[in-house]
């Protein structure tokens, strides 16, 4: 069983406090950077070094999108905004990091917000965590009487304030600019990119929006060299101790750290991992990255190491690493569906595409479910899906409403056909049930 | 340019150059370009700098399709109708989003674009109500017009529209309906609001497929300009109560005309047909009122159709009997002549109105001239302030009528020594004959007091449209023109001189006010039966202070725009 | 919650923030450089006070953040976690994505609903609960999931949902 970096302190009876923090060797990264003579650019070019990518959904070199913020602002401040909202259906390892280990996240962001040279950060945490919107406040608290946040911390010059903002639901605020605008007090409609955020965003202000898990990464990056996190993985390119959340139809759901690349297989199955599948049953379908990846088939899962490329070269992503498995019983098109009534559902309802293709797949996908699909319904779904995304939107929303469309109508096709032809599942408990349809 | 000295032959030798230890200044370095040069399907244009590419296109000839996006409302980018493809840019692009630079080469035939089109209209039509033969804006609908020229003709939709129960077919302010079944979310209307209004009624209520356009309860879409937001619509979601149902849009003549409703003077199209006015819309007109009107000035188009004075009536006694219109001129003329001839001109007053053109106040005062008669006035009721977003300032104004400028300009106040209006209402001066070329000049006219004591003179003569207290006590009444049945020119508060058209001719006897004055003028001797609107014109040009520049292009002002749309002219 | 969001209800009386909410929302105003910013923070201490938001509480909202009552609603009616009319003092949020779906959510909010005898946003006639279905609440692991008002319960089975609300409707 490998090292835990990120999960190191969750389990522990004093994981919240900030003494026990402290007591574990908390806050160490933080005086080597501001009282060792770091300066941003220093830190900086660490974390690109380290080849920490965003562990949010994007997957982009944090270093580099730091690198982004201009030299000269023109006097506008710069803003650090941790993404806490945490809502790609399948993913719950913020909020595991956020209520067991706070003060991770928040050493994380003080050293982030030095290196783009922030005074403000906001934590955007989504309206549901109200433990972990508690859990930070408290621990930000103890953060400012220890005085590692405030004015001239750890008397280095260096000031920070960080505030915690809680949204109030609505998934579409886990984009970045759709956090901006709702940070800004709007709705959290997506806005056109470019301009980037990292030269217009916030109240008009230069501004980096990173996840929970890579701000945490920061403090391990700084604690113990890029050379050490840049060789955790399969290769630099995808590097770091990952969190992994495994839930569906396994024994043992859960979050699971493992250096980036862990092979499906034996996150299913191994002894440290989710154990198997429940009940003895076959894998029947995996979807990797949160709702928004592709559906992988039980033969496509064989050789599967769980990284960035390793996903993108099964033509789906890792996104926010939200592993969810389907047994053989599971009514694939049900899990279509299911899937696209969530879309439909949090779509900002901004552009056209987007705002009336949701729910068009959701309709179709509920008739042919309910046994009133006809035969030409199956191809429609991929012709609504083939032309919502690759540009046809403001952001890339409709790119991932449509990946469980189109990856569970390319690879489960047979299982559609007999949904019209038959009108019902071809498996599961429900191939004869119609009782529970939600839409 | 470099600034490099030119390079004079060195060395001795009879070449003549620059006189040694000097050369000549080098020439100063052009000024920076204010234009890009961008291809549009491979064919370069230059364009000004500071234009949306949509407009760029329209430069060009090329029509971008877009619903959302408005010239003078912010950029959003939402309605993804005007997706092109941008040359080294793999992704299709809104070209209202992207930014113009040096050299941009924009296709806008390619298959992607042809078929994003096509999708874009799928999206937007699938749950759009099949409402276009009980829609006022079918003739002028963006959806129609775009589906007609980018979209399928087959729908592949085969589920529930959406519907808005309560929010369909509602008013959502005094003027507008909304039909939010009709809606496509492009956002214009609520960029009106809180960008040109500045009041922010509306917003977008809930979210996703479920997206509606609304207000705050109590708080209706009540602002001075509501109308506009019913103009920007580019489909039937906001309309107009007021012209709700009266006429199909294709049947309807254009009549550019500005708005007699106050002095900012809004250039307006008079949308007409069978001689009825049905609506005002606006004119773009940059200096004036850009792409806007106000709800005051839009909804006095009803107030054209308006009549109650068909034919020229004189008083004999107690009853008004009918008579032609030359009939009652030559009565007036007579009067007139009669009372120089006895009294003197000094009996004679002529009022004149800031309701009436430049060439109908000219005439009036030519005549006063003419009896060397130098008692003559208008005046102007203030009404409350108004304001008009032009494209870079607010233009304001407080006059009741259009003209009050124009009037002094061409002279109607008195000479010195002579009278006026106040004169005349305080009792100072009692006139004998006294001539209002427009009974509706005032709300004196409508005060029974007041009408008493210019009933005082001997003889009153006025020409109307509508009845008023004062028709009721003139001797003589001469059935008039609406502002759609003439044409002439008025002159704004901020100076310009503005031409309005006629939309239809008059009915039955009625004249145009300048046609009753020159009448008038011609039976008096100081006017030609031949002469025009233009004709007056010109003379107002050699005659009066500060006419003379003014040119029939001038005149013409603001352009004629399909409802909704918009019209680029150079960098407007 | 799935239902449409429109309309923002009547309380019928003034909005006035009690003295300790006022405080906090002046606290919230200091962290922001924009008044509007602070918009959600003080729905949220709008909601914690009345349990709700309506019509009267979104104006006085706009007041104190000069924004206008049509900008307040159209964030209101965005975000699904303010309630725009009284909700009863159980909020029963059940998760139906996909993770929880798999774990049987569905037949967990059919029980809800069969229990209490309403439908999806309603509440019961005595004031105690409302069922609402949400999306993903980040609980998967510990499928099916589900939160009353502000607590998670997970994982939850029909069994322990029956004793949860056994316990919930006795508490007075």
């Amino acid at each position: 069983m490998s090292e835990k970096v990120l999960l190191a302190r969750v389990g522990r009876e004093d994981s919240r406090s900030i003494d026990g923090y402290l007591e574990d060797g908390g806050y160490a990264a933080l005086r080597t950077v501001l009282t060792g003579g770091w300066t941003p650019e220093k830190l900086t070019d660490e974390v690109k070094r380290s080849g920490l990518r965003g562990r949010g959904g994007a997957g982009f070199p944090t270093g580099v999108k730091w690198g982004f913020v201009p030299k000269d602002t023109k006097g506008k401040p710069v803003y650090l905004l941790c993404n806490a909202d945490e809502s790609e259906p399948g993913t719950f390892k913020d909020r595991l990091l956020m209520e067991e280990d706070p003060h991770q996240v928040i050493e994380g962001i003080i050293l982030s917000s030095y290196a783009i040279k922030c005074r403000n950060a906001y934590i955007y945490i989504r309206g549901e965590f109200y433990l972990g919107a508690r859990i930070l406040v408290e621990a930000l608290e103890e953060a400012y009487a220890k005085r590692y946040l405030g004015e001239n911390i750890l008397g280095s010059g260096y000031s920070l304030d960080v505030t915690v903002h809680r949204g109030a639901g609505a998934y579409i605020c886990g984009e970045e600019t759709g956090l901006i605008e709702s940070l800004e007090g709007k709705r959290g409609q997506p806005r056109i990119k470019p301009p980037f955020p990292a030269v217009w965003g916030v109240f008009g202000a230069p501004t980096i929006v990173n996840n929970v898990e890579t701000l945490a990464c920061v403090v391990h990056i700084v604690n113990r060299g890029a050379e050490w996190f840049a060789k955790i993985g399969r290769n630099e390119k995808n590097s770091g101790p990952k969190l992994y959340c495994l839930s569906g139809h396994v024994n043992r759901p859960g979050v699971y750290e493992a250096p980036m690349g862990l092979q499906m297989k034996e996150l299913l199955f191994g002894a440290d991992y989710g154990q198997g599948m429940k009940d003895g049953k076959n894998v029947k379908a995996v979807i990797p990255g949160g709702a928004s990846a592709a559906m992988l088939t039980a033969e496509e899962i064989e050789d599967c190491p769980l990284d960035f490329d390793g996903l993108m070269a099964k033509k789906s992503m890792l996104g926010s690493a939200a592993i969810i498995v389907m047994n053989e019983d599971t009514c694939i098109v049900d899990a279509a569906q299911n899937l696209a009534k969530f879309f439909s559902h949090e779509s900002c309802g901004q552009c056209t595409p987007c705002r009336e293709g949701t729910p068009w797949l959701q309709r179709v996908l509920t008739r042919i479910e309910a046994g009133e699909g006809r035969i030409h319904d199956i191809d429609l779904l991929e012709k609504i899906s083939n032309q919502m995304a690759n540009g046809m939107t403001i952001c890339v929303f409709a790119d991932a409403a449509i990946a469980p469309v189109l990856s569970s109508v390319g690879k489960f096709r047979e299982e559609f056909r007999y949904h019209v032809e038959q009108k019902r599942c071809l498996v599961g408990p429900r191939a004869l049930d119609r009782e529970f349809v939600t839409a | 340019m470099s600034g490099k000295t030119p390079i004079t032959p060195g060395g001795g030798g009879a070449i003549p150059g620059p006189a040694a230890g000097g050369s000549p200044p080098s020439p100063p370095p052009p000024p920076p370009k204010d234009t890009y040069t961008i291809l549009f399907d491979g064919k370069p244009i230059e364009v000004p700098r500071n234009v949306n590419l949509i407009e760029a296109g329209k430069l060009a000839g090329i029509e971008i399709p877009h619903f959302c996006f408005h010239p003078r409302l912010s950029v959003v980018g939402q309605c993804r109708m005007c997706l092109v493809e941008i040359e080294g840019i793999p992704k299709i692009q809104a070209a209202c989003t992207t930014p113009l630079k040096e050299g941009l080469s924009v296709k806008t035939k390619t298959e992607r674009v042809v078929e994003s089109r096509a999708a874009n209209m799928e999206f937007l039509l699938i749950n759009h109500p099949l409402d276009c033969p009980i829609c006022d804006q079918a003739g002028e609908c963006k959806l129609q017009d775009n589906s007609f020229g980018y979209g399928d003709q087959r729908s592949r939709y085969d589920e529930r529209k959406r519907q808005y129960a309560g929010f369909d077919r509602t008013m959502i302010g005094p003027h507008v309906i909304a039909d939010m079944t009709r809606c496509i979310q492009c956002t214009r209307c609520i960029r009106f609001c809180q960008e040109i209004a500045g009041t922010g009624e509306l917003t977008f209520l809930d979210r996703g497929g479920r997206t509606l356009v609304w207000t705050h309860d109590g708080k209706p879409l009540a602002n001075d300009w509501s109308g506009c937001a019913a103009d920007v619509c580019p489909v039937g979601a906001l309309t107009v109560k007021e012209f709700r149902f009266r006429s199909r849009v294709w049947y309807l003549k254009k009549a550019r005309s500005v708005c007699p409703g106050c002095n900012i003077g809004c250039n307006i199209s008079i949308e007409n047909r069978d001689s009825i006015v049905y609506r005002f819309l606006p004119r773009l007109n940059p200096q004036v009122n850009d792409y806007w009107l106000c709800d005051y000035g839009r909804f006095l188009s009803e107030s054209l159709n308006l009549r109650d004075i068909e034919k020229a009536s004189v008083r004999d006694g107690d009853a008004a009997a009918e008579t032609h219109v030359p009939g009652a001129i030559e009565k007036i003329a007579a009067k007139i002549r009669q009372t120089v001839d006895s009294t003197g001109p000094a009996g004679l007053f002529f009022l004149g109105s800031a309701n009436l053109s430049n060439e109908e106040n000219f005439l009036l005062r030519k005549i006063a001239d003419h009896l060397s008669c130098g008692n003559r006035d208008a005046v102007v009721d203030k009404s409350r302030l108004r304001r008009m977003k032009s494209k870079t300032v607010w233009v304001e104004g407080d006059h009741a009528g259009p003209n009050f400028a124009g009037a002094k300009d061409v002279g109607l106040s008195p000479r010195p020594g002579s009278y006026g209006l106040e004169d005349v209402l305080s009792g100072k001066a009692r006139p004998g004959v006294i001539l209002v070329a427009d009974a509706a000049f005032s709300q004196i006219a409508d005060d029974p007091e007041k009408v008493a004591v210019l009933r005082r003179a001997g003889f009153l003569a006025v020409a109307a449209r509508t009845a008023n207290a004062l028709t009721r006590a003139a001797d003589v009444v001469l059935p008039a023109a609406s502002l759609a049945e003439k044409e002439g020119t008025f002159t704004n508060v901020q100076g310009r001189v503005q031409k309005f058209e006629r939309a239809f001719l008059p009915g039955s006897s009625v004249r145009p006010h300048w046609e009753l004055l020159l009448l008038l003028a011609v039976a008096l001797g100081c006017g030609d039966r031949n002469w025009t609107p233009a004709d007056l014109r010109r003379q107002i040009q050699s005659e009066v202070k500060g006419y003379a520049d003014v040119t029939e292009e001038e005149l013409k002002g603001g352009i004629l725009m399909k409802k909704g749309t918009f019209v680029s002219v150079g960098a407007i | 919650m799935s239902g449409r969001r429109y309309r923002v209800e009547e309380a019928g009386r003034p909005a006035e923030f009690p003295p300790e909410a006022l405080a906090r929302i002046e606290r919230i105003l200091t962290r922001y450089p924009t008044k509007q910013a602070a918009l959600l923070p003080v729905l949220w201490v709008a909601q914690e006070t009345w349990g709700w938001i309506s019509r009267e509480a979104a104006e006085e909202v706009a007041r104190i953040l000069e924004v206008s009552p049509a900008h307040v609603d159209g964030v209101l009616t965005f975000y699904t976690m303010f309630n725009l009319c009284p909700v009863g003092k159980n909020l029963l949020q059940v998760c139906t994505s996909i993770s929880c779906h798999l774990a049987g959510a569905g037949r967990l909010l059919e029980r809800c609903k069969k229990r209490l005898g309403v439908d999806l946003e309603e509440t019961t006639p005595d004031g105690k609960f409302t069922v609402v279905e949400v999306e993903c609440i980040a609980g998967c692991d510990r499928a099916p999931s589900m939160m009353v008002n502000d607590t998670y319960y997970e994982p939850m089975d029909e069994e322990k949902l029956d004793a949860l609300l056994d316990k919930l409707s006795a508490d007075a």
